[in-house]
């Protein structure tokens, strides 16, 4: 073989078997209709309640920028946060996030989630999917907000019906914090109580 | 003076009432050194609002609820979706005229053969034949959208007692939706024994749309940490979608178009003219991250 026709194979081998892998990971839309996958197959109907639980946060952590979310929702008192509060934020988040969305997805069954399409945005892109639902009742209309993290896309915000997630979280947890006096250790109070977490863990 | 139902009234007072009252109560202990500056909810009568949304959650929990619950077990599936069919059909009149004040005339049209196909083959609107078998299907529609489209803001926060979230500006458009319906009109000049029917309309409306919401208000206000303030920005940014919807269903500027994926061509969907998710929801417009 000579040199060259190795460095040819290496190529197709690239192309070939590679490349679909990478674009995979790097496709928007292949990222929801992955997600959707997946979700039904844990969150289906027959899972227990804790199981459900434990399979939608290794779902969230998966797939969605996590970190980025948790700031995000925090807004302005993000910067105001000392470390410690902002790392034990990120943590209560996400148990909170479980406990809300896990036992609203556990209404579904039978319902399917089918990608329309996806266009750029400035940061990352927008997949667009319906939830189609087995009642024949109009589809669900989701928007996906993804963020490109060199080349692999992250979840960073979900809107259904136009009503982002992010944004509703972000404006009850500010709510939560002015009625507190200004103090991200009061949101966090409330989500420690909620989450049924420890102080401190 | 004019006894026009409680209905159309009843809101219109507490308008009057609600520009009455003078400036809220400054907010609880803030402001100090280190603390971030408040986000602004655009929610001057919160202390107000967060009162009669406490009523409300009585009346919910009491009447409503359970009201809407019964109205589920008695009344079989079919039953409920003609009655809902049949309030939408009612609602085309206003809704016709909200297309056209928006420009959106194949929409009008639309409305009106709907209208037509319902009264008629529909039997009286009670099949939504049109929705169902004719991709027309049923679409929300009032005056407070209308107003969005034309530009006039919403106005701050206000909680209605038993109606629930509203906005001068959609509050302002159901007082006038309440004026002008042709239905009302209708019954207004008639005899005295024809006063009761909007007020049933409006009951049954009410009935049938918190039937539909059960279990969904009942698992946000379980987990929420402040029930108001998520109410709150849900209500906003529903009413923010819908007039970004009626927006765009105008003809978009071309410069939008772009479709990433063949699933979008093959759906014959295009996603183009829809902007940034947040970009509108009230408040946070500002915010990057």
């Amino acid at each position: 073989m000579t040199r060259r026709s190795v460095l040819t194979a290496a190529l197709v081998l690239i192309v070939g078997v590679l490349a679909p892998a990478i674009l995979a990971a790097a496709d928007p839309a292949g990222v929801i209709t992955n997600l959707g996958n997946r979700a039904l197959e844990v969150l289906g109907k027959n899972v227990p309640p804790a199981q459900r639980v434990a399979r939608f946060q290794e779902l969230f952590r998966q797939d969605f920028d996590v970190p980025g979310i948790a700031r995000f929702v925090l807004g302005r008192y993000w910067k105001n946060a000392t470390s410690e509060q902002q790392e034990e934020f990120v943590k209560l988040f996400q148990d909170y996030i479980a406990l809300v969305y896990s036992s609203q997805l556990a209404a579904y069954s039978g319902e399917t989630l089918k990608v329309i399409g996806s266009r750029a945005d400035s940061e990352g892109a927008v997949v667009a999917s319906e939830i189609i639902r087995p009642t024949g009742s109009p589809p669900v209309k989701v928007e996906w907000r993804l963020t490109d993290q060199h080349g692999s896309y992250k979840i960073r915000d979900v809107a259904v019906d136009g009503i982002s997630m992010a944004v509703t979280q972000r404006s009850e947890f500010a709510s939560v914090i002015q009625r507190n006096g200004g103090q991200v250790q009061g949101l966090i109070a409330m989500l420690r109580e909620k989450t049924g977490s420890a102080p401190g863990r | 003076m004019n006894l026009l139902p409680l209905r159309l009234v009843f809101p219109h007072m507490l308008l009057l009432l609600a520009l009455m009252l003078p400036g809220c109560a400054p907010r609880p202990g803030n402001q100090q050194p280190g603390v971030a500056e408040e986000e602004d909810f655009n929610d001057p009568l919160e202390d107000t609002n967060r009162a009669i949304f406490d009523f409300n959650q009585i009346v919910d929990r009491n009447v409503l609820v359970p009201v809407a619950k019964t109205y589920r077990t008695v009344l079989p599936d079919p039953v409920r979706d003609s009655l809902h069919d049949f309030l939408n059909n009612l609602r085309a009149p206003l809704n016709f005229v909200n297309d056209t004040l928006q420009g959106d005339f194949k929409r009008a049209g639309q409305t009106f053969a709907r209208f037509a196909l319902n009264s008629t083959v529909g039997v009286g609107g009670l099949i939504d034949v049109a929705g169902r078998w004719g991709q027309l299907p049923y679409r929300e529609q009032d005056l407070g959208i209308t107003l969005g489209v034309w530009g006039i803001p919403e106005g701050p926060y206000i909680v209605v007692p038993v109606l629930g979230p509203s906005t001068p500006r959609d509050l302002g458009g159901q007082v006038a939706e309440g004026f002008g319906d042709p239905w009302n009109l209708l019954v207004t000049g008639n005899p005295w024994t024809l006063y009761w029917i909007p007020f049933v309309r409006g009951g049954v409306s009410g009935i049938d749309q918190r039937s539909r919401y059960i279990e969904t208000l009942a698992d946000i206000e379980r987990t929420s940490l402040d029930y108001y303030a998520t109410i709150r920005s849900l209500y906003r940014q529903r009413r923010a979608a819908l007039i970004r919807g009626e927006r765009e269903n105008l003809p978009p500027p071309a410069s939008f178009s772009r479709i990433d994926t063949p699933a979008a061509a093959v759906a014959g969907m295009n996603l183009a003219p829809r902007r940034a998710l947040v970009s509108e929801a009230p408040n946070f417009s500002e915010v990057r991250w």
